[in-house]
């Protein structure tokens, strides 16, 4: 407990050097312009940083990409409120309650509760992450090849079941492809290379990084210079920083999303919408005021804005325990630390276990500077909001074409890049989900080799990769999640419980 | 206000019939790849760990869930949806996400490596800033003041891209 503490506050006192802060600043102002502006999505930002920070040292280069992260989780807020528009996925929720709020010309309590939850929110994830994160690397150390398939492949899964907007079947499929581009290249158990066609740059796989710099970068280009209408900025003439009492009305919300953003954010792939939308359905089913919701609730916007940001710190739960990625942008950093030596896993807590604790303390540099950033610089974000996307995405392409190439410096890295970004347009126009997709390149190669490498050890038979105790769980719980998008049986099942929870309130 | 959405929904429907057939070509033809690879059985490798195990059932969940995906839009699809859909192609959303992949892949398979990339990247802004604030856009601004935009961001954006990755950051650029 103590050893936790003081690993934290060397974490801490890690980053309270000049060239930190001085990145924390400018990290977190470019992760708040990117956020703020439509088109750009934390993903993108993360990904495309990547490549500035790759000869930095590990512990700066990290730092930067969190900050980058959280202050465009953040910025989006921005967009929502102001236009309407949710500046990153994250802020779909926020747009419901944001917009109507500034059209009642309170625009700048709307930023300023939407600041200050966001900041509520980091924190709630920030106190899970440093309490569960040490149980569950301990726990996960126990973990053998049997129980890593399983947790692959709930990834996927689950990922595939929650982001699915039109069906979940988008959702698998989208998971089903992602783990058959990482099927690409020379396999780990036997060297063997699959699917390369003879292509010799295919041999070492599909990287992560133009992977999803196409997906997340390319592919957003396209949406947005897609659509032609251009919304209009409300006005802001009130007071932007909210008084204790407009915050501290609304705590038991304020608990209740950080709770429901972190265990969204502990669920593999599953990001921050997923976080922002729970919480927020859960503050209208329990508030006082539910008629409220959608026409300017300060309750809704503060619980969708707690619910998004405390993802971004629990998603680091999985991330740096298990490595599998909490949410998109989680993958991107896996690769990134990957390529600055940083192994996350159940190892990452016996062979550098400062790490964690710095991860710590990097969310809290980049929330303070996010609070202070966001609660002062409210004119600069405005202007932000009036540079025209076609003046802005020809240099996001030239940064996407940089991004892609420059960590290999290979041309095929560019055309990855290309393909994934029209691939990733074309699946996004027709509502598959890109979570999972990313999700299967990341996973797929740990859940092929820990799969064969089960069989192996038991020489083919398949029997303790269902009767070993975590195993058999997390088999269930897939085994549960495919059975019940499947409409016919969730529907039985709803009415199970409907007709239970109807017999006991007779009863009552 | 209902109309569009049932339209968008049914047009959305047939472009999942297209997609699932394709992604059940792509299952059945991933199984078969499988199937088919090497088992290195002169290595006399475990058959349980053969390289081609997983594509295999990756291959098959794909096929399953692509059938899936086909009957559900196969129901799901209206008549006439079939010309919205090709409306959709040759409408002018459809030309604008045309003309910027066209200038990315000018850019990229074209310029790049020909000439500097500061060169390269500059022409590309410039183009792109050019059609999208004049002929692509819904409404024109005037010629002088695009292009006075276009120039002034293509040579930040081309010079600034350059310096900041290869001076400052000390990355190799293409």
């Amino acid at each position: 407990m103590f050893d936790g503490l003081l690993m934290l506050g060397a974490g801490i006192a890690h980053f309270m050097t000049p060239g930190s802060l001085f990145n924390v600043v400018w990290a977190t102002l470019l992760g708040l312009v990117i956020g703020i502006l439509p088109g750009l999505t934390a993903t993108m930002g993360v990904a495309l940083l990547v490549t500035l920070t790759y000869k930095m040292q590990a512990d700066q280069a990290i730092l930067t990409l969190m900050c980058v992260y959280l202050g465009a989780i953040y910025g989006g807020s921005r967009t929502a409120i102001l236009l309407n528009i949710p500046g990153t996925p994250a802020n779909a929720a926020a747009t419901l309650d944001g917009h109507p709020l500034a059209l009642q010309g309170k625009a700048g309590l709307a930023m300023g509760l939407a600041t200050t939850s966001s900041t509520l929110g980091t924190l709630v994830g920030i106190f899970f992450l440093a309490i569960i994160a040490p149980i569950l690397s301990e726990a996960a150390l126990k973990f053998g090849s049997y129980e890593f398939f399983w947790l692959a492949l709930f990834g996927v899964v689950i990922s595939g079941q929650m982001t699915g907007s039109d069906t979940p079947l988008k959702g698998y499929i989208a998971g089903i492809l992602g783990l058959l581009v990482a099927m690409v290249g020379m396999e780990t158990l036997h060297a063997y290379q699959r699917f390369t066609f003879g292509i010799p740059a295919l041999g070492g796989g599909v990287d992560i990084i133009p992977a999803m710099v196409g997906a997340f970068g390319l592919a957003e280009i396209l949406s947005s210079m897609k659509r032609t209408a251009v919304a209009n900025i409300a006005p802001v003439n009130d007071r932007v920083v909210p008084t204790l009492r407009e915050i501290f009305q609304y705590w038991k919300t304020i608990i209740r999303s950080g709770i429901i953003g972190t265990f969204v954010g502990i669920i593999p792939g599953v990001g921050e919408d997923v976080g922002s939308w729970t919480s927020y359905a859960a503050a209208k089913k329990a508030s006082k005021h539910p008629e409220e919701f959608g026409k300017g609730s300060q309750e809704g916007l503060i619980a969708a804005e707690t619910g998004d940001n405390a993802v971004v710190s629990a998603a680091m739960i999985p991330t740096l325990t298990l490595a599998l990625p909490g949410s998109a942008a989680a993958a991107v950093l896996i690769a990134a630390m990957l390529i600055h030596g940083i192994r996350p896993g159940p190892m990452l807590m016996v062979e550098n276990p400062i790490f964690l604790y710095q991860v710590v303390a990097m969310l809290l540099l980049a929330t303070l500077a996010n609070l202070i950033f966001g609660l002062s610089l409210t004119k600069l974000f405005i202007k932000v909001l009036t540079v025209p996307r076609e003046r802005l995405m020809a240099v996001i392409y030239v940064l996407c074409v940089v991004g892609s190439f420059a960590i290999t410096q290979r041309m095929f890295d560019v055309y990855v890049m290309l393909f994934f970004g029209v691939v990733g347009f074309l699946l996004r126009e027709m509502k598959f989900p890109m979570a999972p997709l990313v999700l299967g390149i990341v996973l797929g190669d740990l859940l092929d080799l820990n799969l064969r490498r089960g069989l192996m050890l038991t020489n083919g038979d398949p029997t303790p990769f269902f009767t070993r105790p975590i195993s058999a769980v997390i088999c269930l719980i897939i085994v549960a999640t495919i059975l019940m998008s499947i409409p016919p049986v969730s529907k039985r099942v709803r009415n199970l419980f409907a007709r239970r929870s109807g017999t006991a309130d007779a009863r009552g | 206000m209902s109309m569009p959405d049932t339209s968008e929904e049914a047009v959305r429907a047939r472009a999942d019939l297209i997609t699932a057939f394709i992604l059940v070509a792509l299952g059945i033809a991933v199984t078969y790849a499988s199937w088919t690879m090497d088992r290195l059985e002169v290595r006399r490798i475990n058959p349980a760990t053969i390289p081609g195990l997983v594509p295999l059932i990756l291959g098959m969940a794909l096929t399953l869930c692509g059938s899936l995906l086909l009957v559900r839009s196969w129901k799901l699809s209206a008549p006439g949806s079939g010309a919205s859909l090709i409306r959709l192609m040759f409408s002018w959303t459809a030309l604008r996400v045309l003309v910027v992949l066209g200038l990315a892949l000018i850019f990229t398979l074209g310029l790049m490596g020909r000439v500097p990339f500061w060169l390269a990247s500059g022409l590309f802004i410039f183009a792109f800033i050019m059609l999208f604030e004049t002929v692509m856009a819904d409404t024109p601004k005037p010629l002088v003041p695009a292009l006075l935009w276009a120039v002034g961001i293509a040579a930040v954006g081309g010079g600034g891209t350059y310096y900041v990755f290869e001076r400052i950051f000390l990355v190799r650029l293409p």
